[in-house]
């Protein structure tokens, strides 16, 4: 398979993993460059249906960030988004969809250095497992890029 | 379990809840207009209550009509219906005093489909099917033929480990007792099928599946557990699946559904049976309470005072998934 | 139309060859079954044997002349506006094997709506490069109804050949000019003798005689007409509907599609899709929903059907093909609904 870079999505919470990645970067950490970070106030606002779409759209993969479990800013939060996760995960798993496309981690605001750390471990992941073909139709598997 | 007996308790007391004013409407099944179906009756004449059947083709969630109801209203359940209606009072969708619950402890539904296959006939074809203890006999042209349950009942209610509705006013008759594991393989094969194949192939198989499906939407308004006023695929601003019916987002669409009832899905099989084009869509819902059941230990619709699955969490949730 | 004066017939064993031979100047289409599904697709070059089991499809073949999906073309962003690029369609001739009564006859109520004020031009490249072979209905379901609706089970409406089951072979009804040229090519058709045109009436009545559901479309119009006001009796008519789409989706005579657009940065495709009155959101408008309400929708698409059709067209817009009941997820039967429409004496006082 010809190399590709991955790209993917990264859904960081304001408080703790935003402020994590932020910190990843200014102590000039090296990560590969293949995400995209989109901020949300906590990691329960992400729907299914973010994920969806954005696989949907070709990147290749997701990973959502958020707070320690107890640390939430808004106390609970994080424990929905850890339920609604892991049956995400699991269901799209069965339906064949890679496990690595989506992946949830834990990252606070001082750990700038973890950030970096899943950043690579992730990127690596998805690298191993080639690019998101799942939605191409035939027709369009010749490298038109895939309508949404 | 006596049928004719069943209908007529169900009969009596469904009069008498309507002649007493307890309820303004009752919702129940009466014989369809094709042979080896039922329909819902939904009637506030006393008139109409001698039309009320109980039989082994009362397919259908009547809780799905809960929803839109004003007043209160007396309604016919199974094992796995009563368990949407607790689902529902978990939601805070309807209010427990607004109903009354006539329980019918379920032996399971007989499949025309599966019924179809094995004696190579349509339904209008044949000339009765019956159950008789283990058994269920077809007769057509004169012939009987004779089948175990396990090869002509639906998939889910042979899994089935309620059939008793857990809640109830008046039950209609006496317990069914849970066949237990006798059936869960027969139950699961299909979605163990599934998980033999390897990703790539699963992918493709489901893929396969929706290039069929029209998005008539039967499977997601039949749901009891589908009440949402503005469904997420009516959604323009933004629009997460196109009203098209691409593969692609017909199979998302029922990814997303699936996700969205979460925790609330009794696994009654109205999806799968609605479906005019023979999706499997129970392989789908059936793995979702499966994973459920797995991770969490939690069974929908069985406590209708304990928080609905996704807006509650456990200290000690699962974390093994996560990075 | 040209008389049906010749008749000649086929023996069933050759319809796989006869296929054959139409294959080199059309695509065929015939029934087939994916998953228990039977519906219209390409024929396999195999065998006939859909013969042994075919009654009718799930999906009409509506859906050949009007998909479910439809590209009607690409655009791609240029400078200050678009380039519109149709898409690439395919000439070639399409032969429909074994359509039914009900549903050719339905296509009528497509081509009224497809041509009347607007020529739609993708409908009716595809009906025009569309032959029809008829095939009478020998094992009509309890569902069907077509002998109502000034049908029957081997009405010859719109198709351009039609067969009818007289045991061993088909007897071979030629209707339209390119009918007679098909038939005129194949040397596999013989000259049919007087007792097999007796055998084809035979059959003919008999199927007439099975369809066993009836309605009396005598004063239906007016009924509609004087209850339409009557918001109980339409609550109750709707009161199971789950409004889903299956009903509108299988019928062979509607046509409602919903249009849009999709678009990935600088280009995008426009596509037409099947849509339903029976939807909550298909009336929705930006101040209003005219038939938010359940019964409404019910309500105008019995009087749709049965109703303004017969008022504005002088035809009922329903061919009593039976999917809606045969497949309504609720057994909604419309046949009950026409069998029992209140007069104007049971009607109630209250208007809506």
């Amino acid at each position: 398979m010809p190399d590709y870079e991955p790209k993917f999505l990264a859904l960081c919470c304001n408080w703790c993993s935003y402020a994590g990645a932020d910190l990843a970067g200014v102590s000039r950490v090296q990560m590969p460059p293949g995400f995209r970070v989109i901020r949300v106030m906590c990691s329960s606002r992400v729907k299914p249906e973010w994920i969806i779409r954005a696989l949907m759209s070709g990147l290749d993969g997701v990973l959502v960030l958020g707070c320690h479990p107890g640390d939430c800013h808004y106390q609970t939060g994080n424990y929905y988004a850890r339920r609604r996760m892991a049956i995400t995960k699991r269901f799209l798993e069965y339906m064949g969809v890679e496990p690595q496309r989506v992946q949830l981690s834990w990252v606070s605001a001082s750990e700038g250095q973890k950030f970096a750390q899943v950043i690579t471990e992730v990127t690596k992941d998805i690298k191993g497992i080639g690019p998101n073909r799942l939605f191409t139709d035939e027709s369009q598997r010749n490298g038109k890029e895939t309508a949404p | 379990m006596n049928h004719k007996e069943m209908e007529k308790k169900l009969r009596r007391e469904a009069r008498a809840l309507l002649e007493q004013g307890k309820v303004g409407y009752i919702i129940g099944f009466e014989a369809g207009s094709l042979k080896f179906t039922t329909t819902p009756l939904i009637t506030s004449d006393t008139g109409d209550i001698s039309r009320l059947v109980v039989n082994p083709f009362i397919a259908n969630n009547l809780s799905v009509y809960l929803a839109g109801v004003k007043g209160r209203v007396g309604i016919v359940v199974k094992g796995c219906d009563s368990r949407s209606i607790v689902s529902l009072l978990q939601d805070n969708k309807i209010a427990r005093e607004d109903i009354v619950i006539l329980g019918v402890p379920c032996s399971g539904l007989i499949d025309l489909g599966k019924v179809e296959e094995l004696v190579g006939k349509e339904r209008d074809e044949l000339d009765d099917i019956a159950r008789d203890g283990d058994r269920v006999v077809v007769t057509d042209n004169g012939n009987n033929s004779e089948f175990p349950i396990h090869e002509v009942l639906y998939d889910n209610c042979l899994g089935c480990e309620f059939p008793t509705p857990q809640e109830y006013d008046i039950l209609l008759g006496e317990p069914t007792l849970p066949a237990g594991d006798r059936y869960q393989a027969v139950s699961l094969m299909k979605i163990k099928q599934l998980k033999d194949m390897p990703a790539q192939q699963r992918w493709e198989f489901w893929r396969n599946e929706f290039d069929r499906c029209i998005r008539c939407y039967a499977c997601r308004n039949i749901c009891p557990a589908c009440f949402c006023q503005r469904c997420f695929v009516e959604e323009s601003e933004p629009q997460w699946l196109l009203p098209v019916p691409r593969w692609q987002d017909n199979l998302m669409f029922q990814v997303i559904r699936n996700i969205h009832v979460a925790g609330r899905c009794t696994d009654c099989g109205g999806c799968e049976r609605a479906c005019p084009v023979n999706i499997p869509l129970r392989s789908l819902t059936r793995e979702m309470y499966g994973i459920i059941a797995e991770l969490f230990h939690y069974k929908p619709g069985m406590d209708k005072d304990t928080a609905p699955f996704l807006a509650a969490y456990e200290a000690t949730d699962t974390e093994d998934f996560v990075r | 139309m040209i008389p049906a004066t010749e008749k000649v017939k086929i023996n069933k064993k050759d319809v796989a060859k006869l296929l054959g031979e139409w294959s080199g100047e059309f695509t065929v289409l015939v029934p087939s079954r994916d998953e228990g599904v039977v519906k219209w697709a390409r024929w396999d070059g195999e065998d006939a044997s859909f013969l042994d089991w075919y009654r009718n499809t799930i999906v009409p073949p509506k859906a050949i002349f009007l998909p479910p999906m439809e590209e009607m073309f690409g655009f791609q962003k240029d400078k200050a506006s678009y380039r519109i690029e149709l898409p690439v369609s395919s000439e070639r001739k399409q032969l429909i094997f074994g359509i039914r009564p009900c549903d050719a006859k339905a296509l009528a109520i497509l081509d009224m709506n497809f041509s009347d004020a607007y020529e739609d031009p993708y409908y009716l490249a595809k009906r025009k490069r569309g032959v029809l072979i008829g095939l009478g209905c020998a094992n009509p379901y309890d569902s069907c109804f077509c002998t109502s609706l000034d049908s029957s089970p081997n009405d010859a409406t719109n198709v351009d050949v039609m067969l009818t089951d007289i045991g061993d072979e088909f007897l071979v009804e030629v209707i339209t000019n390119q009918g007679r040229e098909l038939v005129a090519k194949t040397s596999l058709v013989q000259v049919a003798a007087e007792t097999d045109e007796v055998r084809a009436e035979e059959a003919k009545e008999a199927a007439y005689g099975r369809v066993a559901r009836k309605i009396d479309t005598g004063s239906i119009k007016e009924k509609l007409l004087s209850c339409f006001e009557d918001k109980d009796y339409w609550e109750e008519v709707a009161a199971k509907c789950i409004s889903c789409g299956i009903c509108t989706f299988l019928c062979p005579t509607c046509y409602c599609f919903d249009i849009s657009d999709e678009l990935v940065k600088n280009q995008g495709e426009r596509f037409r899709s099947w849509d339903s009155c029976a939807f909550p959101l298909y009336t929705k408008m930006p101040m209003e929903n005219p038939r938010q309400q359940k019964w409404r929708r019910l309500r105008q698409k019995v009087c749709h059907k049965y109703g303004f059709y017969p008022i504005n067209f002088e035809v009922i817009a329903c061919t009593g093909c039976g999917r809606c009941i045969r497949l309504c997820p609720v057994n909604w039967d419309i046949t009950q609904i026409l069998g029992n429409l209140p007069t104007k004496e049971q009607l109630t006082p209250e208007k809506c």
